[in-house]
This record gives C-alpha cells, structure tokens and sequence, in this order.
C-alpha cells in the first residue's frame, strides 16, 4: 500500500510559505509518513524537477502535477506521467496565462533547486486564471496523458461545485479531491452517491506542517501515474482504500504496528480492539509470532529517530501511538522476546477529549489481509459486550469479487457494534 | 417589467430565446459569479446578472426559475451555453456594461435584490 498526498505546493506558489522549497516538501513528507507526494503549484510546474530529485534521494516518490485555473476560476489538478509531460502543459498554460505577478500582493514564486538554493523567481501571474475554459483545461491534460482530478470540491472558492453549482455533464474528469476538511466516507455519501467518480484526499498543503494532513492510501505496485490510473478504474487489482489523515486515527496506528509484524517475519498476527465504556477504557493490542526485538531495540521503540525498516527514514508508528495514548490519559507498552513474538498494548482512556478516533477500521484491514494473504490475521473488536471477530477464512482477497467480499464482511461485522458506542463507526 | 425593457435599458442585445424575453416578467434581481452561491439565493423570477459563461448557468437558471441571464464585461456564452439555452428557452442578455453599472441601473428601474426564501 502507498500513502499519497495528491495535491501539495512548493515555494513556486506565491501563497506558499519559503520552506515549502522542493527538498523542505520532501522531509515534511516524510515526517507525515508519506510514501508520495503529488507536486501541484499552480498554473506553473518549475519546482516539479526539483522536487523529483530531492524524492528520489530521500526515498519519497514524486508525482509531477499542476493546479490549474479555469476561465470559471475551478482548480483543476493535473497529475502526470513525467516531468516532460509537465513542461509541456506548462507551455501550454502560459500561453492561456494573462498578467504578471506582484509580488507585495501576491507573494514571492520563487524557483529552487532541490538543495534549497535559489535559482530564480517566476514572473508570471500564477494565482490568477488561464483563459481555457474547464472543459479546455481536462482536454489539456489528457492531450499529455496526465489526470484530470477536480481540487478540494468540498471548497466554495475555486471548488467546481462552489463555482460551477453542479459537475458539467459529461466533463471527463478522473477523480474528485477532498480537502482534509472532508472524510472520504463523509465526501463518497456527499458527493458521488451513486459513485460517479473515484474521490482522492489531499491537503492542498502550503505550508509544512500541513503536508500530509490529509493523504490517499492506494493499493499499488509502486508509486506512479500508471498505477494510480488503474487504482482509479479499480482494475488490475489496484484500488483507492481509503483516505484520511496518516498517524492521526487509531486506525491507521493499528496498520502501522501490524506491519512492521509483517516486516519482521511473522505469520500471525492478533489484533484486538477493545472498548469499555462503563470502565472508560479503549484498548489496542496487538500480538505477533514474529522474531521479536533484542533488548536494545525495544528500548529505543519509541524513539522517533529509531527503525528497522528500510522504506522510510523516520519510524513512525510507536512512537506517535506512545503520545497518542498519553495524551489520553492512557500509555504504551511493548513486551518482545527474541524468538517468540511482540506484544504492542495501548490504552487510552476513552472519553478523554484528546483521544484519537478510532477511524477507518476497514481500510486497515482491507490493506493488511489483501497484502498479506500468506499471513494469518486475526481482528476482534469488542464494545460493551458486543464484539465482532472477523472471519476471513474462504475469502480470497486475491480473486476478482474478494476485495469487496472482505469489505462486506468487515463492514457488516462493524455495522453490529454500532450504535453502541457513538464514535466506533466508519467516520 | 419585462426582460425585453431591462435588456435594452442596459443597452444589452438578446442572444437566446428573444421571444422568451419579451414574454417574461423580471421579478427580482440577483448578481454572482459564484453558481453554488446562485443555486441556493436566487429567486423564481430573478434577473441574474454574471460574468460565468459556461454551460452550467443554464441549468441553475431552470433549476432556480431565472427570468433571464445578463453577461456582463462584453462576454460571450459558450457555444454549448447558447446551445442549451435555446433548448430551455432561458433568456440570455450580453452587454459591454459592468456588472456594477448593470445593477445600479435596473435598481433605478425598480428592480431588487430580495431576500432568498
């Protein structure tokens, strides 16, 4: 599974802030647990080579993009296949692209290279609208292959629906996006309740802190426009999971925990969720058969700065979930034997204000049991004294109905234990 | 007063459905580019004073029962606009005035702004 960021600025946007400079994106990605990030300034993609560049040596994967503004003032997304691609569009955008920019009113758009260095500032209007009409600007990007995905619709200003009223019929876009402002669950009932078109989460971020404050997680062989085209068409086994926030839900801290299992060799894993009202009590725990961890390592567990993987730079998980669940009143513990296995046990204490959502609980599972079909993964959920335990058993996740048999499955458990507690369910 | 008087009070010409125009009595007038914002405060009735030309304006002014469109600034509507237009029989009005001018003078002529129900 990947976590992507579908719409994010550099330095080149004159909204934006100075650290966003093409390797600053980068290393907010990273610290949002980003595995790609789409590079979108708008109407301009000068810092998309840079960018590239600064992913690559930090292991993030770049996707060049655009954000483009119609002749109606909708933004419209561009992700394409490769820089090339980009500076094509660009030139086509400059030539639609009236004015000069002021940079007292506007901002500075200044050009980086992936060191952070300076190169140049863009003189053109780029927060201001091209003369192409919406239905130009989609044609423009299918003409290089990209795809054509309407920004943060869930926004009046510069959204399609804000600007527009209604998505014009038979504009062939490829994708909706939600800001971090709108849950995926939340944006599908909304907006495409008969699942017109796929919906991504991006945040639109301009400033570092807010990369990654809302992220796409797709089921992909490896981060790139191809891939994700499938992932749109939910054929070839790629598909959109979910979206929301990384490291923010409990939901996607349980995924994380289990897959650094996965990563270590186990092949059992047990993951138990527990809610106790009447004792004002939420419990994570999860157990694995995996090689477990020497003794230094589990001392520096949650150390920020500690991993084992290879992947990211940064390990995660246990340390956002040891401050999560301290900032609930509740704390972490890690019991780990060489040769037996890992214990990871969570608590929070469940009314605290602070305590995260439990979140998108089917999507952790979806991506743990159809990525790990040699792996047994076992899910109880209790609340009160209902609980739900999911049988997989017979479900192939692997063959062409199995992933929505396990999203039914999972959805349906879910779906008993509801109404119990108010927040449990789907957000 | 009919759409016809309004449009030539401002020295607008009639693109679409002329004898739309000349039937349909102006109830109200509402101006906004943003259609969302069009969709939800406009009234049956309301002469609706814009600078958007696309396609879609068409179908909030049936949606909302507009008497007529009036693009100001000189625009043109798209062809797909004048298109639809003619097939809903919407009343479209291009003028070179601004949307500031156009207003100030159909509110010396007695058209208001009303309150959305």
């Amino acid at each position: 599974m990947f976590v992507m960021d579908t719409h994010t600025h550099t330095c080149l946007s004159p909204c934006a802030d100075l650290d966003m400079h093409p390797a600053g994106l980068v290393a907010a990605a990273i610290c949002a647990g980003l595995d790609a990030v789409a590079v979108c300034d708008h109407n301009s993609a000068e810092n998309v080579a840079a960018a590239q560049r600064a992913g690559l040596a930090a292991g993030v994967a770049v996707i060049p993009g655009m954000e483009i503004t119609s002749e109606e003032e909708v933004h419209i997304l561009a992700l394409l296949p490769d820089a090339e691609a980009a500076l094509s569009l660009q030139s086509r955008i400059y030539r639609e692209l009236p004015g000069r920019n002021d940079e007292r009113a506007f901002g500075m758009q200044v050009v980086a290279n992936e060191h952070a260095e300076v190169l140049g500032f863009n003189e053109r209007l780029l927060a201001g609208a091209t003369t192409m009409t919406v239905d130009g600007v989609v044609a423009a990007i299918h003409k290089v292959d990209g795809l054509a995905i309407a920004a943060h619709i869930d926004r009046e200003r510069f959204g399609i629906l804000g600007q527009l009223g209604i998505i014009p019929a038979g504009l062939p876009l490829d994708a909706l996006e939600v800001s971090p402002r709108t849950s995926l669950s939340a944006a599908r009932t909304a907006f495409t309740p008969r699942l017109e078109y796929p919906i991504l989460c991006g945040s639109d971020a301009h400033e570092p802190k807010d990369v990654g404050r809302a992220a796409t997680f797709m089921f992909l062989e490896e981060p790139t426009l191809s891939e994700m085209r499938q992932a749109l068409k939910g054929c070839a086994g790629r598909v959109i999971l979910g979206g929301g926030r990384p490291m923010e839900d409990l939901a996607l801290h349980i995924l994380d925990i289990a897959q650094n299992s996965l990563e270590a060799g186990a092949t059992l894993v047990e993951i138990d969720l527990s809610e106790d009202v009447a004792a004002d009590r939420l419990v994570i725990e999860v157990r694995d058969n995996g090689p477990g961890m020497e003794p230094e390592a589990l001392a520096r567990a949650t150390d920020p700065f500690f991993t084992t993987r290879i992947t990211r730079r940064v390990g995660l998980g246990l340390p956002f979930l040891a401050q999560a669940a301290r900032a609930a009143e509740g704390k972490l513990e890690i019991d780990s034997q060489r040769g037996k296995g890992t214990r990871v046990r969570a608590t929070f204490r469940h009314s605290h204000i602070d305590r995260a959502p439990v979140g998108d609980i089917e999507t952790t599972l979806l991506v743990l049991l159809a990525g790990n079909p040699e792996v047994e993964i076992r899910f109880r959920h209790a609340v009160g004294e209902r609980a739900f335990e999911l049988d997989a058993r017979g479900i192939d996740p692997g063959a062409p109905d199995g992933l929505s048999a396990l999203r039914q499955t999972i959805r349906q458990g879910e779906a008993t234990l509801s109404g119990t507690v108010g927040e449990t369910k789907l957000h | 007063m009919k759409v016809t008087q309004a449009a030539e009070s401002i020295g607008g010409t009639i693109v679409v459905a002329a004898a739309e125009a000349a039937s349909r009595e102006v109830l109200g007038g509402y101006a906004s580019d943003l259609l969302s914002d069009v969709m939800a405060n406009s009234r049956e009735g309301d002469l609706w004073v814009t600078m958007q030309k696309h396609v879609n304006i068409v179908a909030v002014a049936e949606l909302n029962g507009i008497a007529g469109i009036v693009m100001v600034n000189g625009r043109k509507p798209e062809e797909a606009a004048v298109a639809q237009a003619e097939e809903n029989r919407i009343p479209i009005i291009c003028t070179d005035l601004q949307a500031f001018d156009v207003a100030g003078i159909l509110y010396g002529m007695g058209i208001r702004g009303r309150r959305p129900v």
